[in-house]
């Protein structure tokens, strides 16, 4: 069973398109990222889903059903921004979040305790910080224990212990089995935690899959010689690269990390009659990885 | 529906704006009548022993009915309010996105709004009966009729109009203090606009001896207004030679038409909108 999947959604705001055609699937049990850019797309797109906002083409399914309100009430979501009643306690707004999903209130011990927030429970929302309005935002998204979480940016606002401390329920959540969409711009963040991923850019699908093909860590062999056709020629006999890729008097070739050894390709290269005039071994950042694939 | 009312009722009982609102709303229908009684008594009377003017006691049986109604609506621009801001305050605390996505549709969310629009106005017209059962006994002119009462069944449709014009204004303004001052513009407006009206009116009822009602209560407010008269008929009625008829059966379901109206746009509003 596929946890959400999305059929060519798209999305415009007059002139500007928001989504461009994206589909993907989330499968059962995953820690599925959505990465991308500011502005790529991931808030309107989980918008959509969650029937705030109106898609301009497209569909979607959760749980492969047609999507309504009893569906979303499996979900815990929260999206953008903690949205509360200002002038109620947490507690009290728990207790709306609990109505709404149609759980009982017996949860919000518990959900409240895991947060960190017990003892400011009752105080008023307004007097809450950025971080504990975040806190309070995913308490709320775990009222009930739901199979199904999706949050955006869950760490925005954070201290580093908060982040450490979401980043650890992530996992938890997911050894229990449970599916969790999160949206991020931090590459770390989904590195560290997800296990599937789909980049976006520019309301477009760069890429989708597992998250260790998808974001690869690369070591990159840049290779020259004044024959650049022979020298491919030679390097395609050659074994343990995964990629090679020609560019311009260079050409470049991909291993899976700590796996390229420069000594082995010059012997390759000089013992089928190819002189380099240019080895060098560079080691390729998730960071380089993630301008590639969005930029 | 009960559900979702439950959870309206979690969001109000401890917001400290709906308390002082209902206090003021509640203290404002017994000034408003209070202050008129006074004035009826110790200015009025004084001078119009007979009763000629004033046309009996407005604060007996059955009159009272009609008074009560009447001087009451004056301060239906409070529970108005009320429900501008509990509809722009979901818009501002982004609550509406959170409703929806915690469980309940978007249908649900604007059809709880227009309940509670009714039922604030089920409120005002009790404890506008209240008021006038109250003024009626201890006033005690006459005995106690029922004579008239509908004037308080109209009063529950004014009230109503009113609620649904905010939760409309509420859903498409969505800011608070832009929707009330929109709301309070409007309402200068829409009177200053009826009467203009009305004069067209009397112009051309004197002109080309046409009688097309009294235009002024054609609109969305002055419809509602229009079915509760001044209980101080005699100007009225010496008047009724110059002015158009007025045709009460047209004016109510012309009420009617823009609750329906402003129902269905509420709800075509936030269903088929960005949210």
């Amino acid at each position: 069973m596929s946890i959400l999947s999305i059929e060519n959604l798209s999305k415009s705001y007059g002139r500007i398109q928001a989504l461009k055609g994206v589909s993907f699937i989330v499968p059962k049990g995953t820690v599925f990222g959505i990465l991308g850019p500011n502005g790529s797309g991931k808030t309107t797109m989980l918008g959509i889903i969650m029937d705030i906002l109106r898609p301009s083409g497209g569909s979607y399914k959760l749980f492969d059903e047609i999507p309504d309100e009893t569906l979303r009430r499996k979900i815990g979501t929260f999206l953008e921004t903690p949205n509360f009643y200002h002038y109620l306690s947490a507690q009290k707004n728990l207790e709306i979040a609990a109505a709404l999903k149609e759980r009982g209130h017996d949860d919000i011990p518990r959900v409240l305790e895991l947060v960190n927030l017990t003892q400011r429970k009752d105080s008023r929302f307004s007097t809450y910080s950025l971080g504990m309005k975040q806190r309070l935002a995913i308490a709320s998204c775990l009222l009930g224990d739901p199979e199904v979480l999706i949050l955006d940016e869950p760490t925005n606002g954070l201290d580093p212990v908060g982040i450490a401390e979401i980043r650890q329920l992530i996992k938890q959540l997911h050894q229990q089995g449970k599916t969790i969409i999160m949206a991020s711009h931090l590459l770390d963040e989904v590195e560290k935690v997800c296990t599937h991923v789909a980049i976006l850019k520019k309301g477009e699908l760069v890429a989708t899959g597992d998250v260790n093909e998808i974001l690869a860590n690369e070591d990159i062999v840049e290779i020259s010689a004044a024959n650049i056709p022979q020298l491919e020629i030679v390097l395609n006999a050659l074994q343990g690269y995964s990629n090679l890729k020609v560019q311009g008097k260079m050409i470049q070739l991909f291993y899976p990390v700590g796996t390229a050894d420069v000594e082995t390709i010059n012997r390759h290269c000089f013992s089928n009659g190819i002189v380099l005039n240019h080895l060098q071994l560079k080691k390729k950042s998730l960071e380089a990885k993630f301008f590639e694939l969005t930029n | 529906m009960i559900k979702l009312l439950k959870i309206e009722w979690m969001k109000i009982k401890n917001y400290s704006a709906f308390i002082v609102i209902s206090c003021f709303f509640a203290l404002g229908i017994f000034m408003a009548n209070y202050l008129v009684y006074y004035f009826k008594k110790n200015v009025v009377d004084p001078a119009d022993p007979t009763g000629l003017i004033s046309g009996g006691s407005p604060f007996g049986f059955p009159n009272v009915w009609q008074t009560v109604s009447y001087y009451s609506g004056l301060t239906l621009l409070l529970p108005g309010l009320l429900l501008l801001i509990l509809v722009t305050n979901e818009f501002t605390y982004r609550t509406h996105r959170q409703n929806i996505i915690d469980g309940i549709s978007r249908i649900e969310f604007t059809q709880v709004k227009l309940l509670m629009a009714l039922i604030i106005a089920v409120c005002s017209t009790i404890l506008v009966f209240i008021t006038a059962m109250a003024f009626g006994f201890i006033v005690n002119t006459g005995s106690f009729s029922f004579y008239g009462v509908s004037s308080i069944w109209f009063f529950f449709l004014k009230a109503l109009t009113y609620n649904l014009i905010a939760v409309l204004m509420g859903v498409l303004i969505r800011r608070t203090g832009f929707a009330v001052a929109v709301f309070f513009i409007y309402t200068v407006l829409e009177n200053g606009l009826s009467l203009v009206l009305l004069v067209w009116a009397i112009k051309i009822k004197k002109e080309h001896n046409i009688d097309l009602g009294n235009m002024g209560n054609y609109l969305p407010m002055n419809a509602a207004d229009g079915l509760v008269y001044s209980p101080f008929g005699m100007f009225t009625n010496m008047a009724n030679k110059f002015l158009p008829s007025d045709y009460t059966w047209l004016v109510f379901s012309l009420a009617i038409a823009y609750m329906v109206l402003f129902y269905f746009w509420s709800i075509q509003r936030m269903t088929k909108s960005d949210l």
